[in-house]
């Protein structure tokens, strides 16, 4: 341990001259599993977005690095080639690119050189999907386009283990699915966490019982208010979110 | 007696010739029947059409040479045309029957190809033309379908190449239990003029017609979509639907779309859409989110928007080669 993956400093976000991250500062090293919790609105998929360089937000003060490199020198695409991912909370569906097309397409750019041949991605792909629990006839189905959630959620971590990303964020990955795809969700996200830095955003504990987290943050307007190991989800779990507002 | 030069001139007024008016799509003058070279169909049978009084099929007949036919009975089947020649004409029937495909591919270096096709729909036919013709020629392509008792009519038409373009079809959906899906999907670029015109007649109920056509307007093309849909007296519990999109890639190309509703018939599902708009910056960054450059991410765009055109297509023959002419397509107009 001891690798800083991401480390945000005094981070301020607002979006259309609204603030809504109001000074954050997190680091994250490889192997740990950090989870942020908090209420709908509180700002945890602002952070998230703002994290992969989403162009709605702008950074007021602070900064952000991954593996010491400011990300505002990071256009998206070289985030993702770095090695960051996001699990989007809403991915974008993209009518009439079929899912196959869209991750080898994906594999080849952010792994590059290292990209598999095509005989071995698809190797690889059959035994991701098959971990997780998809039929072969997703491939030729269109991105995202009539999903339903947990296909959705899916496909995001088919992409988390098709690009082993060294960040991986995942927004509210867990919601919408049933506890069988949550245990697949999590089989998952524990495959990459020893090699990776992980930042979990969910509302619900049922996640943090298949996936431990070293660290658990709890967000309220913007902030993180409180910091404490995995003890505190279920703290949560139990008595909400007031005690710890101001 | 040839009908073509008596008959009128049509006004811009008319729906149909809005936007690419007689005179522009005429390869010569008006009153001109000039001489044309055979279309090159790679099969069919010698056969005779008879003239109309539209006078773009008049004239396509006018300057015929050949005229050609094809029956299809539960077949699949890859028809080239050739067009080569100043001007260049010919006449097409199709008859299917059973489950068949039927795709058309167009090339050639032709400076003015005119196309006639007449079609009668018993079964199943899933029909694509590609229009692939050189980046300079005209195009005037006229079609003509009737579709009987309980068919399904499924209509694909890829318009990536000719610089100058005029398409009009004609589908009657004339006994009961007969279906028409259309899907259009149009690549303009440089300063391609691409227009298309749909009629689709729901004659008699319990008829169902879907058709979207989806433009990409790059350059300073123009893309033109005008549909009619009519819903005869009398066609009760027809269900029709119509959506008309466009890409918009520049600032300098223009984009039409129009689809009109005739409804003269009760307890009918219709509806009708056009919209208009640049990429979607959520779906770039989704895209760049996973490594995807700008120039990839877009192009990745671009290419499902086109072959989202093909959504109500069911034959996978069909799409797949739709799919591949377009991005054989793509992939020459990119590296110029
Ligand atoms: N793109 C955006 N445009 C406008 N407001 C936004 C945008 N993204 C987030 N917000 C606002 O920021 C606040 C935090 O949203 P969000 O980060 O999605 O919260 P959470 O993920 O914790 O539920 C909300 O009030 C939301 O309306
Ligand atoms: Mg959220």
């Amino acid at each position: 341990m001891g690798d800083e993956v991401l480390s945000i400093n005094d981070l301020h976000v607002s979006v259309e001259g609204n603030e809504i991250i109001k000074g954050i500062s997190l680091t994250i090293s490889v192997g740990e599993i950090h989870a942020i919790m908090g209420r709908n609105g509180a700002g945890k998929s602002t952070l998230a977005n703002v994290v992969m360089g989403h162009p709605s937000y702008e950074i007021t003060s602070g900064t952000i690095s991954f593996r010491g490199t400011p990300l505002e020198e990071m256009e998206v695409f070289e985030r993702a080639r770095a090695g960051m991912f996001l699990s989007f909370q809403y991915p974008s569906s993209i009518p009439g690119v079929q899912v196959g097309t869209f991750l080898r397409k994906s594999v080849s750019a952010v792994r590059g050189e290292n990209a598999p041949s095509a005989r071995d991605f698809r190797k690889e792909l059959k035994g991701h999907m098959e971990s997780l629990d998809m039929d072969r006839s997703f491939l030729s189905r269109y991105v995202n386009d009539g999903f339903s959630g947990g296909e959705k959620k899916r496909l995001e971590i088919l992409q988390m283990l098709l690009l082993n990303p060294c960040l991986a964020l995942l927004d509210e990955t867990d919601s919408g699915l049933d506890i069988d795809a949550l245990r697949v969700v999590a089989d998952g996200i524990n495959s990459i966490a020893p090699e990776a830095g992980c930042l979990l955003i969910t509302h619900y504990q049922r996640l943090l019982e298949h996936v431990k987290p070293d660290f658990v943050h709890v967000m309220i307007d913007g902030k993180i208010v409180k910091t404490g190991g995995a003890e505190l989800a279920g703290d949560l779990e139990a008595k909400g979110y007031d005690w710890l507002e101001a | 007696m040839i009908n073509y030069p008596q008959i009128s001139i049509p006004p811009r007024s008319d729906h149909l010739w809005r936007y690419t008016p007689w005179k522009r799509i005429h390869p010569t003058k008006v009153e001109e029947m000039p001489e044309a070279d055979e279309i090159k169909f790679s099969s069919g049978i010698d056969t005779k059409i008879e003239d109309s009084s539209e006078i773009a099929r008049s004239f396509i007949h006018s300057i015929s040479q050949t005229s050609k036919k094809i029956s299809l009975d539960n077949e699949t089947l890859e028809l080239d045309l050739r067009c080569s020649g100043h001007i260049c004409s010919g006449q097409l029937v199709i008859e299917s029957s059973g489950k068949s495909n039927l795709i058309i591919r167009l090339s050639g270096d032709a400076g003015w190809t005119g196309l006639r096709i007449l079609g009668i729909v018993d079964g199943s036919l899933s029909f694509a033309v590609i229009n692939d013709l050189a980046s300079d020629g005209h195009l005037l392509r006229c079609e003509d379908w009737i579709v009987n008792r309980e068919s399904t009519f499924e209509f694909a038409t890829l318009s990536a190449g000719g610089f100058l373009n005029k398409t009009d079809i004609r589908v009657d959906l004339e006994a009961t239990g007969s279906e028409m899906r259309g899907g259009i999907a149009s690549n303009g670029y440089g300063s391609r003029h691409d227009d298309h015109h749909i009629e689709i007649q729901h004659s008699v109920g319990h008829t169902n017609s879907s058709l979207v056509m989806h433009a990409t307007c790059d350059g300073s093309s123009h893309s033109v979509g005008t549909g009619l849909l009519t819903i005869c007296e009398g066609a009760d519990g027809s269900d029709a639907g119509q959506v008309f999109r466009n890409l918009l890639l520049s600032e300098k190309a223009r984009a039409e779309a129009i689809p009109e509703l005739e409804v003269l018939a009760d307890d009918v599902k219709a509806a009708h859409g056009a919209a208009s708009a640049p990429i979607n910056p959520e779906q770039l960054h989704y895209l760049s989110s996973r490594g995807l450059s700008y120039q990839e991410a877009s192009s990745l765009i671009v290419e499902g928007f086109l072959m989202d055109a093909f959504r109500h297509i069911k034959s996978e023959k069909v799409v797949d080669t739709l799919r591949t002419r377009l991005l054989v397509h793509l992939e020459c107009l990119m590296n110029g």
